[in-house]
């Protein structure tokens, strides 16, 4: 895994995520960016990146790659966490069947054996 | 200086353990140069549209070894990788390389071995056109890419899992016709729904399958054609091409596909056509609501209606647009860098005339073809001769 990521999610497991507003025309996004995708300016500042989001989308995999194998099935979701900026990780401490489109979750990591970070979401009441 | 195709020629797509890209390619090549006042020694160039085999066959370097083996070992020759999106992207470059002067005569060709492989590596392998890191190592697949599409347009436009299987029943029930379509069998929308859950709302029958084979078009300029005699089957009108952010996180929105819009409208103008002038489209089906948002993008539906097609049968052989008449990749199967190519095959003989399913008075068609879960498509429409 690239160390920009290890960056990444170490600012989470600290509580200090960020993400990257162009000074330009305001778009957010995740890092690593030397342009904005909205408009190409190269003025990006990081600021903080809410820890809370809502469940955009959400998917049971029963079929994965190599590296997941024997941890079928699980859940992904796809999370708005700020406007524009939106992240994909792992369901926890529920199943599909108990979240809906629009609940709210509650962003975090979850170190895997290889040493490399997963990026997870659990209910945010829990 | 309008490209013209004057052969065109498919392998059967099915799995091929036994065979091999050089096998597969070499097949299509023979059958496409057969019967034309053309040899391959005759080419200014061959362009491959190729994947994955790399990872799957340990074989880069496919432009070269492939011109090598349809006996063009010196024509300028490269291999375009564009995901999912290779063939049509071939595409692309050839009609450029023709319409610029820069050749006269390419091979455009684009072939996939993924058999050799079991299914959790040709998953693997497929999972190199998301977004590795953002993606791939957070656990989503691509099929579990399609079901995050599938579950949000759902919501949005009060579609069901039944809406999506009559995408899958059509263009299944269309291959069965198609002696080149991998799948030879009928399924009800019954089968679909009980069939085994890949990533939820998906199942495995809202999925294409694991393909091998290979498509082949002999595209010349029109002062080629004329100089050499050779019969033209279909001109290619217009080509257009865009892209988008590779992980779906990144998208501006997730329940259509702005890339594919900017790529219809490309080709559109290229073309001059709108698209009220498509007479029959092989669209990029990799899963049944692929389908659905491209004929939104294509602009044959309003955003939210696309799954009408299907479901009250106006896309059907016998609808005011077929769509997919060869299976599509749902019915046809999905040999990854040959589809694109494969496309205009199935279209150039809908234009001829001598397709085993053929839409009446078909005159102009479009092809689409998508990369990755929509970060590259390609659309590219045909005119008959
Ligand atoms: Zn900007």
């Amino acid at each position: 895994m690239p160390a920009w990521f290890d960056d990444f999610t170490a600012a989470i497991d600290a509580h200090e995520q960020e993400c990257l507003v162009c000074e330009a025309c305001g778009d957010r996004t995740l890092p690593p960016r030397q342009f904005c995708p909205a408009c190409a300016a190269t003025e990006l500042t990081p600021e903080p990146l809410p820890d809370r989001g809502e469940i955009l989308s959400y998917t049971e995999i029963s079929v994965t790659i190599p590296k997941f194998r024997g941890e079928t099935p699980y859940t992904v979701v796809l999370v708005e966490l700020a406007e524009g900026v939106q992240l994909t990780g792992q369901l926890r401490e529920a199943t599909a069947d108990e979240i809906e489109l629009g609940d709210e979750v509650r962003l975090d990591t979850e170190p895997r054996d290889d040493g490399l970070a997963l990026i997870t979401f659990h209910p945010a009441s829990t | 200086m309008v490209a013209t195709i004057v052969s065109a020629a498919s392998t059967k797509y099915d799995n091929y353990p036994e065979s091999s890209s050089r096998e597969l390619f070499g097949e299509a090549a023979a059958e496409a140069f057969d019967g034309i006042d053309l040899t391959p020694a005759d080419l200014d160039a061959v362009y491959v549209g190729n994947f994955m085999g790399d990872l799957i066959e340990d074989q880069g370097h496919m432009g070269p070894l492939l011109a090598d083996h349809v006996g063009a070992r010196e024509a300028a020759s490269i291999r375009v990788e564009s995901a999912c999106a290779s063939g049509g992207a071939t595409v692309a470059q050839a009609v450029q390389a023709i319409e610029a002067g820069a050749a006269e005569a390419v091979l455009v060709g684009g072939v996939e071995q993924m058999s050799l492989a079991d299914i959790a590596h040709v998953t693997d392998a497929l999972a190199n056109a998301a977004d590795d890191v953002y993606e791939n190592e957070q656990g989503l697949t691509f099929p579990g890419i399609y079901a995050l599409i599938a579950r949000r347009y759902m919501h949005e436009f009060g579609v069901t899992q039944a809406d999506l299987a009559a995408v899958s029943v059509k263009n299944r029930n269309n291959a069965v016709a198609n002696p080149l379509a991998q799948f030879q069998e009928e399924v009800s929308r019954e089968d679909v729904l009980e069939s085994k859950p890949i990533a939820t709302p998906l199942r495995l029958y809202d999925a294409c399958p694991v393909s091998d084979g290979a498509s082949v078009v002999v595209v010349v300029s029109e002062t080629f054609a004329t100089a050499h005699d050779l019969d033209a089957s279909a001109r290619i009108l217009g080509t257009g091409q865009s892209s988008d952010a590779v992980a779906l996180q990144d998208r501006a929105t997730i329940t259509h596909m702005p890339a594919a819009e900017r790529a219809a409208t490309a080709a559109y103008d290229d073309a001059g056509v709108t698209p009220v002038d498509i007479d029959v489209a092989e669209v990029h089906d990799c899963f049944t609501i692929a389908e659905i948002v491209a004929l939104e993008a294509l602009g044959f539906y309003e955003l939210g209606e696309g799954a009408r097609g299907a479901v009250e049968g106006e896309t059907a052989l016998d609808g005011r647009l077929p769509v997919n008449p060869s299976g599509g990749l749902l019915g046809k199967g999905h040999p990854v860098g040959a589809t694109g190519v494969g496309q205009l095959v199935e279209l150039t003989k809908q234009l001829d005339g001598r397709h085993p399913n053929q839409v009446d008075d078909a005159d102009t068609a479009l092809a689409h073809n998508v990369g990755g879960s929509g970060a590259s498509t390609t659309v590219t429409i045909l005119g008959g001769a």
